[in-house]
């Protein structure tokens, strides 16, 4: 486990290091002057000189880039807003990240926490209708992107609101009844996907020998299905939570633009129409390191699920 | 389809008994004749079989066929403009109807002939993606492959960076950043070409990570082995004995990658990083429909429909050759 972690850390700082690089430069070779945008249509050469002075414009690029890695590292500090007066672009983040966070990981504990019982059930009536239907229904509900979804569920929820009856809130964030919907769309796809994957691993375990034993010991049916071949069919659901935080980001920036989400993903679309580079970098940034570690804890986590793997 | 043999011919099927397999001797006398053709067509044939016996990937390839030609031909034979609205007899937000069969969008422009060039952008899209991914991954992948070592490591590490960005955050950032530069050239080609190029920034590492895992199998096998031995140079055996021994995994990825990059087009314009209005997509049209949601809920329907049937033919076509170029899958 320490080797495993000891060279899962250097990769990570490899890979944290070319993310904060390939960001950097992509938003320093963004077309055009910013200064110039920033001052609009008051064209002042002194105030220009301070205002480049103040971002740190007129050093070498590479001396930039140092600059902005060493005070990532050493104070957490991504540099300042082009727009929001000069606000630190951490100010800005620090606000947007606890809504993606929370609509994020309850999408992902309720896709979990609800694919995972309809795969068991559906493994363990295998090859019925219930079984059979309710497979089809996960099919599509995986196929259909969450941007074809949303219009659907807010349409019908519009409905609802035209005709007087009890609906949720369209858009916007505070509330707990304004995180349902968005909520709901991101976990749909996800729960579909865990649900089909538990099903297909679950109905293979109940075919293994270690569960034919534990019927021959006279073990309730309900007990071998919900301990003895459930714990060994989560690992790869465990595998799967990986790729699907990642994959998660794109969806999330999606709803958060639909539903007008205060959240990070809104934050990086509203500052690429903006112009804002500073605050686009620290969002790349800031994201991608919650993913990789994010990564990191599931690989973690199943190492300490499978017995099996051992050094 | 080529004469060459197909991928995995040479791995042993479940029973044990390695049925294509050939021998030293006659790997000998084939690599001398440059390639394993006599066997490869008979193995092309068994894939074809293999395909067409199964039903679901027929039908999703009269869904790819139907849609490809609705885009191709569908916007001149309809004769609706896709851009501009009807301006003697303006109807915004209409529903389907004889005027305009799938109704109009908020400016009052026909849906369904946005709708077909919409289909056009995706397919567009998705294929010059793909003919990315294959430009730069299959050699990138063939070489890290094969010569192993340092140009292994290199090569791997790039992938790794360029994979370190989840989802399509590297693609948002590419796209969004340059997009303002490209602007509306060439009537909205080369937004296109942008999200075509920052797409495949972040498809072609997976395409090179399949290639490599191939052909590290590939490079042990008896028949590369004994084309070394007569003294076969290096890009003949990559060109002649490996790279055609790709072509099945190169064939099944790309088409199951289609379906993911019909979707992600669709994002980056629903985002508003793709085509600028008032060209037509597919995701363009998603987002401007959930504006007048309350107005007119078909209008996101078709758009969302259409997508999602172009998506799910691309993911049977994708796992139907899977299955037919898998020796160890006996319809």
């Amino acid at each position: 486990m320490v080797t495993f972690l000891a060279r899962r850390f250097l990769g990570l700082i490899f890979v944290l290091f070319a993310v904060t690089f390939l960001t950097f430069m992509i938003g320093h070779a963004a077309p055009g002057d910013p200064i110039r945008t920033l001052l609009g249509l008051r064209q002042d050469p002194e105030t220009y000189r301070r205002l480049v002075h103040f971002y740190g414009l007129d050093r070498p690029l590479l001396v930039q880039f140092g600059d902005y890695l060493w005070r990532i590292v050493r104070y957490g500090d991504f540099g300042h807003s082009f727009g929001s007066a000069g606000r630190p672009v951490w100010d800005v983040l620090s606000s947007a990240l606890p809504v993606t966070f929370t609509v994020g990981l309850l999408a992902l504990a309720l896709a979990t926490g609800v694919g995972v019982p309809i795969g068991v059930l559906a493994a363990a009536r295998q090859n019925r209708a219930s079984d059979r239907l309710s497979m089809i229904a996960m099919l599509i509900l995986y196929s259909v992107p969450s941007f074809v979804l949303a219009p659907l569920i807010l349409g019908l929820d519009i409905w609802l609101q035209q005709h007087n009856h009890p609906s949720l809130p369209v858009a916007n964030w505070g509330t707990v009844q304004q995180a349902v919907l968005p909520v709901l769309i991101l976990a749909a796809g996800n729960m579909a996907y865990i649900a089909r994957l538990t099903r297909t691993t679950m109905v293979g375990m109940l075919r293994e020998d270690f569960i034919r034993t534990a019927r021959a010991k006279g073990l309730s049916r309900r007990r071998i299905v919900a301990v003895q071949a459930l714990r060994p069919a989560l690992l790869p659901v465990v595998t799967y939570l990986g790729p699907a935080i990642g994959a998660l980001v794109t969806s999330t920036f999606v709803v958060e633009n639909i539903f007008n989400l205060p959240g990070v993903g809104f934050t990086a679309v509203m500052s690429i129409e903006a112009r804002d580079y500073p605050v686009v970098q620290g969002a790349t940034i800031v994201v991608a390191f919650v993913v990789v570690i994010m990564n990191l804890l599931a690989d973690v986590l199943y190492r300490v699920l499978d017995p099996r793997i051992q050094e | 389809m080529s004469d060459h043999g197909v991928p995995g011919q040479d791995r042993e099927p479940e029973d044990g008994v390695p049925a294509t397999v050939p021998s030293l001797a006659t790997a000998l006398a084939l690599a001398q004749e440059g390639s394993l053709e006599s066997q490869g067509r008979s193995n092309w044939q068994r894939t074809r079989r293999r395909f067409v016996a199964n039903r679901a990937s027929l039908v999703a390839v009269c869904g790819v066929l139907a849609l490809l030609t609705i885009a191709i031909v569908g916007p001149q034979a309809y004769g609706q403009s896709a851009t501009e609205a009807d301006i003697f007899n303006i109807d915004p937000n209409a529903w389907p109807g004889a005027a305009h069969l799938l109704g109009t969008d908020k400016d009052g422009v026909d849906i369904l002939a946005r709708l077909m060039v919409g289909l056009r952008v995706s397919l567009g899209v998705a294929v010059f993606v793909e003919l990315l991914n294959v430009l730069i991954g299959v050699p990138i992948g063939l070489a890290a492959g094969y010569f192993g070592g340092k140009t292994d490591f290199v090569l791997s590490r790039i992938a790794d960076a360029l994979f370190a960005f989840p989802g399509l955050l590297l693609a948002i950032l590419v796209a969004g950043v340059f997009g303002p530069s490209v602007g509306d050239a060439a009537g909205g080609l080369g937004r296109l070409a942008l999200v075509s190029a920052s797409l495949a920034l972040v498809s072609w590492p997976l395409m090179a990570r399949y290639v490599r895992a191939e052909v590290l199998s590939l490079r042990e096998r008896d028949y590369v082995e004994a084309a070394r031995a007569i003294g076969a140079s290096t890009p003949r055996i990559l060109l002649v004995h490996i790279a055609p021994n790709v072509l099945g995994l190169i064939l099944t990825a790309t088409t199951l990658d289609m379906a993911s990059q019909v979707v992600n087009e669709a994002t980056l314009s629903l985002l508003g990083l793709g085509v600028q209005p008032p060209h037509a997509s597919v995701g363009l049209m998603i987002s401007n429909a959930i504006g007048v949601l309350n107005i007119n809920w078909t209008e996101s329907l078709f758009p969302g429909l259409a997508l999602t049937a172009l998506v799910l033919c691309f993911s049977f076509v994708g796992d139907g050759l899977r299955e037919a170029l898998d020796p160890r899958s006996q319809r």
